[in-house]
């Protein structure tokens, strides 16, 4: 049969990708270097325009340098409740109007909040999108917040945040990373700890407003269908006139103090699944190593044939489910293990094969075929990302704000591509270690007899 | 082998039946002679290429007490075949950075795939494969099996997944819809494999199917491709779903779970809906938008979240299903009933007072305006491609749909709002640390 010979011939196969992978990145890399316009207006307002005429779509987006990264002890949440409020009311719109005029226009649209950014889109026809920077630009420098909106504002943010304390796995995440780490302000949840929901204050939401809201501290980031030079002077009319104030943002890079040891955590919750989760320290995006966590992560647990999935899956039958993540951190952040035991009984035995396993990762090198289905998983998911309007746009901002260049959108591939398996091995053998450990274990809740 | 000449079907002898483009848009369709149609949306933006083979029977046609049957077989049938067990398709499937999984919802089962369109041959190859030679490997039907049970006990964790699946079990009794399409902690131990080899020789028939495809490639080509590999494949009669209608209870019909672990309560209620081929679909969705399709802008969203403050999310939406299914509405709120007597209240007024022109215009400005939206991704145009041939909507949906929706009238609307909505017969579940009592409702048969 044609399957069997092609299949036979995987080898070959393998062989001659590697010949057109080099070739594929190359051509992915120029022919989106060719789609970008960047410059910033005078106000400090950073633009970042992306060409695809493929379809009559465009996406706009503002992204402000600001998360839950930026807030003091005491306020978590609170760049999401200003997100929640940004919606109420400008010095033309009112409560709804955001929505409505966009939906009214065949638009959608949506905001949202993390550890680093603060995100805001429109997604239209490429005929209407003056009508989002028009919008966006209200948000950014008009924004009031009455005290007779705050109240109900206040009471939708408590019952999104009442939504993450009623689901056992959310509960257990946040704890999990605030045992992973201490000082760091990325162990707080973005939406807020309870107390600190509970506190808002309509000022400390106008306050933080005129701090960071401004368009010195975001990008406007456009892609899609439009001609860069009629995005210009949208911006220009709409932003321009804004006024930009540099804003000083604090690195905690250095937060952190020094893991002596191993951390454990157990959780009980209303669950009938126990769940588990492996955090070690590691190195951040502004470490080149980093490059080799994503490559390590990968192979250790990246789909059915990755090392962790076949041996506590498929091999001895402990799990349903492995995924391993290094995170996107500016700062030294976790290379996290999540695993879903089959049975509580065999949380022991998971956690020898787990250690067993990424140890092996320090000790011996990945099959050459295992690297290059990295790369091209690498190259693939690129070139799906790219189908979206939006997704072209959040991969750009998010590049910008995290890893300081647009650029790395291209580079990526670039990197991931001369990671070298001694590298993933060393990566494992200086991080994966134990006492560089936090391990955490979300238990069913006895049930009281 | 494509016609270009817009709305003209052209019999063709031998290889396809008939084939068609749409209406200027890059959209062909043809009839292998064993019944497969195949469905292309050609967008050559990027080398990649998306692609479903649909059967046009999903978990609906699960047997009774078997749910999950449908989602477990198209599962396996990306889990190894007669010569390739599933550990190597995994492995190909990952090196080439593409993903293959099994697919399904209530009207429709499957398998799809996504991948680079350098490998599309590799793709075809493993699809036929699948198609036609699935092993059903009993250690790959464990394995499946335990995923499956971890991700409904994973659910039952979730109080927005319990209270729809209580809803499921109050309102729908034996209807095809009234279990979850990926099966229960009950549902999922009794599948055996020849429940499973069932599913796929009663069901999984060219006659039966469509692969629907969109992105970069050339429709002849993967006409030509799929015929080749696919012609083996042998139609046969499937059996046709049916089920009696929905009927609405004569008030409503409530039960109410306490939790007094949680600290917000959960509310779905709702009553017989519509079909996707129902003649007043698109007025029933343009009221239905305007009640409560946006959670800041609808009539529901204003009152309950916007003016009210009492909930993150409040919604309400007619299930688009091929037998006439639900019309629900949701919210999750710490003060349930003040949530439940507005949402009550303005179902009420829309059924008694209809919706204003402004309101219909605003609505018709997003259907119209937001169409495109939903096909400008590849994932998209499949999406789109996949309603229009499941439910023989005809090539020419995509460039008249909004021609359609400008088209509806006031009184139409009003008439759906009159005709469609039920106000005081609905079924209703409320999960929280709350009793009957706390909720104020009247006129309600209570279910313990």
């Amino acid at each position: 049969m044609k399957l069997q010979s092609e299949l036979s011939g995987l080898g070959r196969f393998a062989l001659s990708l590697l010949a057109c992978l080099g070739a594929a990145v190359a051509a992915t890399s120029t022919d989106i270097q060719s789609r970008v316009h960047e410059y910033d207006l005078k106000n400090g307002l950073h633009v970042i325009v992306y060409v695809d005429s493929s379809t009559p779509v465009v996406t706009t987006s503002v992204w402000y340098k600001v998360g839950s990264y930026d807030e003091p002890t005491g306020s978590t949440g609170l760049s999401h409740m200003l997100e929640h409020m940004s919606y109420k009311r400008t010095d033309v719109y009112g409560p709804g109007d955001f929505q409505r005029l966009v939906n009214s226009a065949g638009g959608n649209m949506n905001g949202f909040t993390t550890k680093y950014y603060t995100g805001y889109f429109e997604d239209f026809a490429s005929d209407r999108y003056e009508l989002a920077m028009k919008l966006e630009a209200a948000r950014m420098g008009t924004c009031v917040f009455p005290d007779s909106e705050f109240e109900s504002e206040h009471g939708v943010v408590s019952e999104e945040r009442r939504i993450h304390d009623n689901f056992p796995a959310t509960q257990f995440r946040e704890q999990f990373e605030a045992t992973a780490l201490l000082a760091s302000p990325q162990r707080n949840p973005t939406i807020g700890w309870s107390d600190d929901v509970r506190s808002f204050t309509v000022r400390a939401v106008r306050d933080w407003y005129k701090e960071r809201y401004n368009p010195a501290n975001a990008a406007l980031v456009v892609a899609g269908d439009v001609r860069p030079e009629d995005v210009r002077a949208k911006a220009e009319k709409y932003f321009g006139k804004l006024r930009g104030r540099p804003v000083e943002r604090r690195d905690f890079y250095n937060s952190e103090p020094e893991q002596k040891g191993e951390r454990r955590l157990t959780v009980t919750g209303r669950t009938s699944l126990p769940s588990m989760a492996f955090a070690y320290r590691v190195p951040g995006i502004r470490d080149s190593a980093w490059y080799a966590g994503v490559v390590a992560a990968s192979i250790l647990g990246d789909g059915e044939t990755s090392w962790l999935f076949r041996k506590l899956v498929i091999e001895l039958g402990l799990a349903t489910g492995v995924s391993v993540y290094a995170s996107v951190e500016r700062d030294p952040g976790l290379f996290e293990i999540s695993v879903t035991p089959k049975a509580e009984s065999l949380i022991p035995r998971i956690e020898q094969v787990v250690q067993a396993e990424v140890e092996r990762a320090g000790k011996e090198l990945a099959s050459e075929r295992e690297m290059q289905s990295v790369r091209n998983k690498v190259l693939a998911d690129v070139t799906f990302a790219r189908d979206y309007t939006f997704g072209m746009a959040y991969w750009l901002a998010t590049s910008y704000i995290l890893f300081g260049d647009w650029r790395q959108v291209i580079e990526y591939p670039e990197h991931v591509g001369r990671v070298t398996a001694e590298q993933v091995r060393d990566y494992c053998g200086t991080y994966l270690k134990p006492d560089n450990r936090t391990t955490g274990i979300l238990l069913p809740m006895k049930e009281e007899k | 082998m494509r016609s270009t000449s817009a709305a003209t079907f052209c019999l063709l002898t031998s290889l396809f039946c008939f084939v068609a483009s749409a209406f200027g848009l890059p959209i062909y369709r043809d009839s292998l002679p064993n019944g497969l149609v195949v469905l292309t949306y050609e967008d050559h933006h990027l080398p990649a290429v998306s692609m479903t083979l649909v059967c046009r029977s999903g978990g609906a046609c699960d047997p009774k007490g078997l749910g999950g049957a449908a989602a477990m077989m198209a599962d396996l049938l990306t889990r190894g075949t007669a010569t390739m067990s599933g550990d190597s398709v995994k492995s190909v499937v990952e090196f080439l950075g593409a993903r293959f999984a099994g697919v399904v919802e209530d009207d429709y089962s499957g398998v799809e795939l996504k991948a680079l369109s350098k490998d599309l041959g590799t793709a075809l190859d493993l699809l036929s494969d699948a198609v036609l030679n699935p092993a059903f490997d009993s250690q790959q039907i464990e394995l499946q099996r335990d995923r499956m049970l971890a991700r409904v006990r994973r659910y039952s964790d979730i109080p927005l997944v319990e209270v729809q699946v209580e809803f499921m079990k109050l309102a729908y009794g034996d209807h095809p819809y009234g279990h979850m399409t990926e099966g229960d902690t009950a549902s999922l131990p009794r599948i055996g494999r020849e429940n499973l080899v069932e599913f796929y020789r009663t069901y999984f028939r060219p006659n039966n199917c469509f692969l629907v495809a969109a992105g970069d490639l050339d429709h002849d080509d993967l006409a030509a491709a799929v015929q080749k590999r696919l012609s083996a494949w042998t139609p046969a009669p499937v059996p046709v779903l049916t089920a009696a209608p929905l009927t609405a209870p004569e008030r409503i019909r409530a039960r109410v779970i306490t939790r007094s672990d949680l600290n917000q309560t959960y509310v779905e209620f709702g009553h017989p809906g519509i079909s996707a081929t129902d003649p007043d679909l698109l007025p029933v969705r343009l009221m239905s938008y305007i009640l409560g399709g946006t959670a800041m802008s609808s009539r529901l969203g204003v009152d309950v979240r916007v003016k009210g403050g009492l909930a993150y999310d409040v919604r309400c939406y007619f299930e688009r299903e091929r037998l006439p299914s639900m019309f629900k509405a949701t919210v999750q709120t710490a003060q349930p009933k003040e949530a439940i007597t507005l949402m009550l209240r303005d179902i009420e007024t829309m059924h008694d007072s209809g919706v204003t022109k402004r309101e219909l215009l605003d609505a018709q400005n997003y259907y119209t305006g937001s169409f495109p939206l939903g096909y400008a991704s590849l994932d998209g145009k499949l999406g789109q491609l996949r309603t229009m041939e499941l439910y023989g909507y005809g090539m020419d949906w995509l460039v008249k749909f909004p021609d359609k929706v400008r088209a509806v009238t006031l009184d139409e609307v009003n008439k759906a709002a009159r005709d469609r909505l039920n106000p005081g017969r609905y079924w209703m579940v409320v999960i929280g640390p709350v009793t009957k009592e706390d909720l104020g409702l009247t006129d309600v048969d209570w279910v313990e």
